[in-house]
């Protein structure tokens, strides 16, 4: 399969401190693929410096051959990658339409608002209420929807499912498994191993700022325990 | 003739239609300075030099190029808000990445830049602008006549108002403003351009403030400093509605001027100071103002310059230092002048204490130094006080100022904190302005310096010199204990992280009410001491011109650090010295010279050398722990 991200040696800094320290991975077109750690392994720092909003980052980001890592985060989000935060970013002042139309497209063969209400039926009633109306999960609904009309390839969720209800996260996996027939590549941050498990081709483990193992699908159950304390469960 | 409680109706119409006019103003004005807020988080000291140009461009236009009244009014702010790009893009760019506050701070040298050479330009008379041939003459509406082009600049304020109104709450554009104003990295991240849609944000409130400007040629006084005058009431307002809020800006905009209309109608002498009073009264009601909701989240502090080692041996050294070389000076520097500079030294170190330890930065601490003066030459002259009592007594007024200053300023940070404390300042200015005890334009003269004790006389230059010196140095000594001692820790916890101090338990806001008390005594003290030395107390001390002064004393020296604003004292009275000559060019260089100050040297003279110096000391450290035993002799330079 065609690599669409390759990440190398990328160093990231807050102001002085470093915390980011030679991450290396790389996404093939398709794939889903999760980063796995701790707390304050550097999973949501690795993908906010790939968007380039660490006010410093050093290293290599290539998109589909290109070098990333001097441009800015609008003209990454212009090649065709699109990022949903952990904190989900649902803009008080904006209505869930406004919230759902932001994000402009950055290529032509995004989601039709239409097919996106559907997978989403929660949106389509409250969809002139204020974004923060909204329950925790039609958050994540929304910070998930907004990013699919815009024709994004590339998916970098972070932890889609922290503080769901099982039936939402159910939801919004099945979300996930009908983005990936779709051909979208998504690199997904979680905590939640069964979740990763059903979802992700390979799974990275994030530990002090960088990619210190790699665990394939059909490994998965097999290495559990070591994934186990990795992640100190 | 009807009238009411007293007052004839029509000049109650007068008035009223007066205030909605300055009223129109306002809301332009602080609609611009709304959408510049919300986008960059910084109040933009420059808009009321952006407003100037636009007038005053409208007079060069009209005298110079031949162009009329109604192409100015396009070109004038298309020309205007290109500057306003330009100044983005070149300027406000290179510090947006750090706390807000030096965004301002360049605005704020921008501002003198801007009317230092306007004033060279076209002299500090009014210009007169006629009012366009179309729009003369007026109608009578029975109760009180109408001038059309009063009519006018209601009409069109209140359309630019909607008009930006509506591009921001109703079309795709303003959805990106309000996205970018609560999280500009998000929307970034979503591929949108923010870098250029901020140039054009203030590109688009130059443009704003300028198109007032040219509403305003025809009936308001046409000059350079006409746009300092109205910022500091425009802060007011944006305060009033509420930072960031649209809506509240345009609403409350008509409310001051209709306020201050009202106020000229049976009570003129309060007219200047009523919005000022009205704010302060909205902010004990609603400390985010009327429609403001969310208050300005904690900016990324930047550390205080700090030694890596330093030993109390150093600290004492360097103090005797200054204060050998301070008492010896007068053999080979002219006294007067270094009088002059201690005196501004020990405001500037009592201005610090807020600024720097205390991350307060006020833009109207010139109230603390003009109302003890005041005090003190009041108290000298018409009470005959020996001076010690005097200055006292300045003091001492100083302190209680900063008291009620400090408990309504105190409640917020940031933005807000420079914007409340500037237009306090603007009150007590007009106060000096308008009681008979403080002289007016005149001042308070020859204010006796008298005997010490009763038996030290001060007329002999010796004395004099000898007791500044012995103020400064006290009082500079305070300060430097005051920050060693457990107090200043404190302080500095706050500084560092606010919660963390709250959440250790910690009054945070007392702590920040007795600094904020401490340092208004002290440049109290100064500002009595300086009367005593001048012999004179007059509204340069209270105006806001002053406060801007001592930031920049401050900034230039180094914030944060002991003898920064003791060397920023020095380097910008000698400046202002040496450059008198120069007449309106001074403000331009004092201006450049903070806009350089921020842009290359932002930790200041004595702040850039620290750091210099405690890189050093820990390379070496590094270096010595590096280095097997035995081999340390090496190293040891
Ligand atoms: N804004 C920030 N400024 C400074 N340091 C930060 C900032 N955000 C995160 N860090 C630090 O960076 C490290 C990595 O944080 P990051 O948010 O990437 O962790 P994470 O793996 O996503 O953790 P979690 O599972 O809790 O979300 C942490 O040590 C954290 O303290
Ligand atoms: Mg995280």
């Amino acid at each position: 399969m065609a690599e669409i991200l390759k990440v190398e040696s990328l160093d990231a800094w807050y102001g002085e401190s470093k915390v980011l320290h030679g991450v290396d991975f790389s996404l093939s077109a398709g794939e889903v693929v999760t980063l796995l750690g701790r707390n304050g392994a550097g999973k949501s720092t690795t993908l906010k410096s790939i968007m380039g909003l660490l006010p410093t980052r050093k290293g290599s980001v290539l998109y589909r051959g290109e070098q990333l890592i001097d441009a800015q985060p609008f003209e990454i989000a212009r090649k065709g990658i699109a990022y949903c935060p952990e904190e989900r970013g649902i803009f008080a002042s904006l209505s869930v339409r406004e919230n759902l139309m932001l994000p402009p497209k950055v290529s032509a063969n995004g989601m039709a608002v239409e097919d996106i209400l559907t997978l989403f039926p929660n949106l389509r009633e409250r969809i002139d209420s204020p974004g923060t109306k909204l329950s925790g999960g039609e958050q994540q609904m929304l910070a998930l929807a907004r990013i699919l009309r815009t024709g994004a390839r590339v998916l970098l969720l972070d932890e889609p499912t922290e503080g769901l209800a099982p039936i939402i996260i159910k939801q919004i996996e099945a979300t996930i498994v009908k983005l990936k027939e779709l051909g979208f590549t998504i690199l997904l941050v979680e905590q939640n191993v069964g979740f990763a498990q059903a979802l992700a081709d390979r799974n990275y483990i994030v530990e002090t700022g960088a990619i210190v193992d790699e665990v394939a699908a059909a490994d998965f159950d097999r290495r559990l325990s070591s994934i186990q304390s990795y992640l100190g469960l | 003739m009807t009238t009411i409680f007293g007052i004839p109706m029509a000049l109650l119409y007068a008035q009223l239609l007066l205030g909605i006019i300055n009223g129109a103003f306002y809301a332009t004005l602080s609609l611009g300075l709304a959408v510049i807020f919300g986008m960059m988080g910084i109040a933009n000291f420059a808009h009321g030099a952006l407003y100037m140009m636009g007038a005053v461009g409208a007079w060069f236009m009209l005298n110079t190029l031949g162009i009329g009244y109604w192409p100015a009014l396009i070109l004038c702010p298309l020309v205007v808000g290109a500057f306003g790009m330009l100044l983005e893009r070149f300027v406000l760019r290179r510090v947006s990445h750090i706390d807000h506050l030096y965004g301002m701070l360049l605005t704020f040298g921008i501002a003198f830049i801007v009317q230092g050479i306007f004033r060279f330009w076209f002299g500090s008379a009014g210009l007169p602008y006629a009012i366009p041939s179309l729009l003369t003459g007026g109608v009578n509406l029975g109760f009180m006549f109408l001038p059309y082009y009063r009519a006018w600049v209601i009409v069109a304020s209140l359309g630019v108002c909607f008009l930006t109104w509506f591009a921001i709450e109703k079309t795709r554009l303003g959805a990106y403003l309000r996205a970018a104003t609560e999280n500009s990295k998000l929307v970034q991240a979503f591929g949108i351009n923010v870098p250029v849609m901020i140039m054009l944000v203030y590109g688009g409130g130059a443009a704003l403030a300028a198109f007032a400007g040219v509403l305003a040629a025809p009936i308001l006084q046409v000059n350079p400093t006409m746009g300092a005058e109205v910022l500091i009431v425009i802060f007011a307002v944006v305060v009033i509605g509420g930072l960031g809020s649209i809506k509240g800006a345009i609403i409350a905009g008509f409310l001051a001027g209709i306020a201050e209309g009202l106020t000229k109608a049976f009570y003129p002498e309060a007219s200047t100071t009523v919005v000022f009073l009205l704010m302060a009264f909205v902010l004990v009601v609603m400390p985010t103002g009327l429609f403001g909701t969310k208050t300005q989240a904690a900016a990324t502090s930047v550390s205080l310059p700090a030694l890596a080692h330093e030993s109390a041996f150093m600290r004492w050294a360097l103090f005797g230092a200054m204060a050998i070389g301070l008492a010896i000076a007068p053999l080979f520097i002219y006294p007067a002048f270094l009088m002059k500079a201690m005196t501004y030294a020990l405001f500037a170190c009592a201005f610090n204490l807020m600024a720097g330890y205390g991350k307060l930065v006020s833009f109207g601490h010139a109230m603390f130094l003009g109302t003890a003066g005041y005090v003190t030459a009041y108290a000298a002259k018409t009470w005959g006080l020996s001076p010690e009592l005097a200055i006292l007594a300045g003091t001492a007024s100083a302190a209680v100022l900063g008291l009620v200053a400090g408990w309504l300023c105190t409640r917020s940070s940031g933005v807000y904190f420079a914007m409340i404390s500037l237009a306090l300042a603007q009150m007590i200015y007009f106060l000096a302005l308008q009681l008979p005890q403080t002289g007016g334009e005149d001042g308070i003269q020859s204010v006796p310096r008298g005997a010490l004790f009763g038996f030290i006389d001060l007329s002999n230059p010796t004395t004099l010199y000898l007791f500044v010196l012995a103020v400064f140095l006290g009082g500079f000594l305070f300060l430097s204990c005051l920050i060693r001692s457990p107090f200043g820790q404190i302080l500095k916890a706050i500084r560092e992280h606010e919660p963390r101090a709250q959440s250790l338990g910690y009054s945070t806001d007392r702590y920040k009410l007795a600094t904020f008390v401490i340092s208004a005594a002290l440049s109290g003290l100064a500002g009595s001491t300086k009367v005593i030395v001048t012999q004179i107390a007059s509204l340069t001390d209270v105006h806001w011109s002053m406060s801007g002064e001592v930031i920049l004393m401050t900034f230039l020296g180094g914030v944060g650090t002991l003898y920064g604003p003791v060397l920023g004292s020095f380097v910008v009275v000698a400046m202002q010295n040496y450059l008198s000559a120069l007449g309106a060019w001074v403000t331009v260089i004092q201006g450049a010279v903070f806009v350089i100050c921020i842009l290359t040297f932002r930790r200041g003279i004595v702040g850039e050398l620290i750091t210099f110096v405690s890189a050093r000391q820990r390379e070496k450290d590094r270096r010595g722990i590096a280095m097997p035993a035995g081999s340390k002799v090496v190293t040891g330079t």
